[in-house]
């Protein structure tokens, strides 16, 4: 690395960053704090940051007080990646085909795809529930990954062309010329290539999917067994009390899974996003 | 082994007109180089012949089979690309192994195939290698491996050299010669370095514009440019230019005053000027030697460089001259000179550019 910045600028952008960061993550510190606290520390006034009756039981309750609260998780976990599944299936030829082909309509066709995007699934809830409906799969998985992988296909060709772009046309033509099959050629020259831009395509198709879930399951599905996490989490506001210390463990536990790929995917995530920012 | 015609092919991008009417007949095993200018449809015309590019008319014949239509793969070509176009995830193994294996060939005979490749040109140790582990030249090695292994009937090359650096580039001018004496193959090579043209053609394709300026043995470019443009591009340094009047014409010759004041007659056909025509005579630097009487040149420059000595100067009225002279030649800077010149060595272009041919010129040696 280049020595660019000066001390002082160096502290500014330390300083930039770490109030970012607060911003950010102070929820989840709070949900933290608030996971831990014996319910009636709750409402106590004033509040007290530290008190040694802080523990972890509201991590063993929960399991009573939602017995569901393994499925509702593991469900989360299960359309978020069946719908990153099925949008990547489509992504991958219809970014392909943007990044290389001609076609009428191309450039057209692409805007309309970025204006569904600026639509957000609320304002088509009433359309889309009457499409389930008709085709039958209201209040099963499908109600909630049918959707989930329309709204996140638009993104997804969209950030997967831009990436398919930065490969030179000179490899793909070389192939052609030894008689490779366009096919052929994305199997075993372009896809490989790509494999971090996937991998960043994917998680943000996973994060899209996993956060866009809720609306779409009180919507279209009344099956418990089949809620994810986030609708689930309701079950932890009783008639007479919420119980929001096991309400943040939940959530905190739901979110788990997602960190542990994350932290995995991280070194990827980070190469994918800065590749091509350097000639070689 | 196999012939390549190339008959009236145009083609436009859109309004474009980039390649006009151009036709050629490369024989077999015969090394055609295509040089020119930035632009002037070089890589357009090896593409079109690659099957990358389809041409808007005219027709590509190979092995005296028209492949106009054809996919590449069916026309018997392989190509090296500029940019080597390695796959940067595979081995050198495999990347040599790409196009066999879209033929789905056995493993024996692929594996023989791979080895010659890499025996050819000295790969052996690198097959396990990643591309970007190696340097350039090896990188270009492999490229050119992957071309072989196919056996095409013609090796397209689209300027393979150009990202080397310049001694490598010798070396590597020298190894593609080899490679083409060995494999006994038909090869097309673009360039727009008219050293690596001359060193290495058989015969150079001239192209200006989307035109073929002209088709010939080095040699026959050299003694014989038939325009202006020719005889500027080939040659080093440049050819001079001096414009001129034609002060009158007989069979034998042409009597011309030069800007700056000399006066020659030139032995070149007489048959399409007449007296008060402007001309340019053209004189290669290499062709005058200090005289007692001829051209008077200032000095403003002169480039030692051992062997000979390259002088860099104004005629009279301004008009840039070069020299090279013997090594040890007694030039100064800022000085006055006087060249003789033969006239048998100078070149006239007519206004629009075209060569009075020569009425005696050097025989050419092949
Ligand atoms: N796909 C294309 N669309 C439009 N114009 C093109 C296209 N490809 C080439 N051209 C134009 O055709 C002309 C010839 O291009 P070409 O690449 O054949 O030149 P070149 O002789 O190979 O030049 P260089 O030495 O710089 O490689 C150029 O003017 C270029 O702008
Ligand atoms: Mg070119």
């Amino acid at each position: 690395m280049m020595d660019r910045y000066t001390k002082l600028q160096m502290v500014g952008i330390y300083a930039a960053v770490i109030v970012f960061l607060i911003f950010i993550l102070l929820p989840f510190f709070e949900m933290f704090m608030a996971s831990l606290r014996p319910l009636e520390h709750l409402f106590r006034s004033p509040y007290q940051f530290w008190s040694d009756d802080f523990s972890f039981q509201a991590y063993s309750d929960m399991w009573e007080t939602v017995p569901l609260l393994g499925r509702y998780i593991f469900n989360s976990v299960f359309i978020a990646s069946a719908v990153t599944v099925l949008t990547m299936i489509f992504v991958v030829p219809a970014a392909y085909a943007y990044a290389r082909l001609e076609f009428p309509f191309k450039n057209g066709s692409l805007a309309i795809f970025l204006g569904v995007n600026m639509f957000t699934g609320a304002v088509l809830l009433i359309p889309l529930y009457r499409v389930l409906r008709s085709m039958g799969l209201l209040n099963t998985y499908w109600a909630m990954i049918v959707p989930g992988v329309a709204f996140l296909i638009p993104t997804g060709i969209w950030l997967l062309r831009s990436y398919l772009e930065k490969i030179p046309r000179e490899l793909e033509e070389a192939a052609f010329v030894d008689g490779a099959s366009r096919m052929y050629t994305l199997r075993r020259v372009v896809l490989p290539l790509a494999t971090p831009g996937l991998i960043v395509v994917g998680t943000a198709v996973f994060i899209g999917a996993y956060a866009q879930q809720f609306l779409f399951a009180i919507t279209f599905n009344q099956q418990r067994e089949l809620q994810p996490l986030p609708a689930g989490l309701f079950e932890f506001i009783g008639y007479q009390d919420v119980t929001w210390n096991q309400m943040m463990a939940a959530a905190l536990t739901g979110i788990l899974p997602v960190m542990v790929i994350f932290l995995f995917l991280q070194k990827y995530l980070v190469a994918g996003l800065t590749a091509g920012a350097v000639k070689e | 082994m196999a012939t390549l015609s190339l008959n009236a092919i145009t083609k436009s991008f859109g309004a474009a007109k980039v390649l006009h009417d151009i036709s050629l007949a490369i024989k077999d095993k015969e090394f055609v180089v295509f040089v020119g200018p930035s632009g002037c449809g070089k890589s357009t015309l090896l593409r079109i012949i690659a099957g990358l590019e389809e041409a808007t008319s005219g027709s590509v014949v190979i092995g005296g089979e028209d492949v106009s239509a054809a996919p590449p793969v069916e026309r018997g070509i392989s190509m090296v690309f500029q940019s080597y176009a390695l796959y940067p995830h595979l081995s050198v193994y495999e990347n040599i192994a790409f196009p066999l294996r879209v033929q789905k060939m056995g493993k024996a005979e692929m594996d023989a195939r791979i080895q010659r490749a890499a025996d050819i040109l000295q790969l052996k140790d690198k097959l396990q290698l990643k591309p970007g582990q190696l340097s350039g030249g090896q990188r270009q090695r492999v490229a050119i491996g992957r071309s072989i292994v196919r056996n095409p009937k013609v090796f397209l090359f689209d300027e393979p050299l150009s990202n080397l650096d310049a001694a490598l580039r010798g070396d590597m001018r020298v190894e593609l010669s080899q490679l083409h004496r060995n494999l006994d193959a038909t090869m097309v090579y673009v360039t727009h370095d008219q050293i690596e043209a001359m060193t290495m053609a058989d015969r150079i394709v001239v192209l200006n514009g989307g035109r073929v300026e002209q088709f010939g043995t080095p040699m026959e470019l050299y003694h014989h440019p038939k325009t202006k443009f020719v005889a500027s591009f080939i040659g080093q340094p440049n050819m001079n230019l001096i414009p001129g009047t034609v002060l009158g014409v007989d069979p034998t010759g042409v009597k011309i005053s030069m800007n700056g004041g000399h006066e020659m007659v030139l032995p070149v056909d007489s048959s399409t000027v007449s007296a008060g025509d402007k001309v340019e005579v053209g004189i290669r630097p290499e062709h005058v030697d200090i005289g007692t009487e001829g051209l008077e040149i200032s000095v403003n420059v002169l480039e030692r460089l051992g062997g000979v000595s390259i002088t860099y100067g104004t005629i009279g009225d301004g008009t840039r001259f070069c020299a090279s002279l013997p090594g040890d030649a007694a030039v100064k800077e800022g000085e006055p000179l006087t060249l003789s010149v033969a006239p048998e060595a100078c070149h006239v272009f007519d206004g629009s550019g075209d060569v009075l041919r020569r009425n005696s010129a050097p025989e050419i040696i092949d």
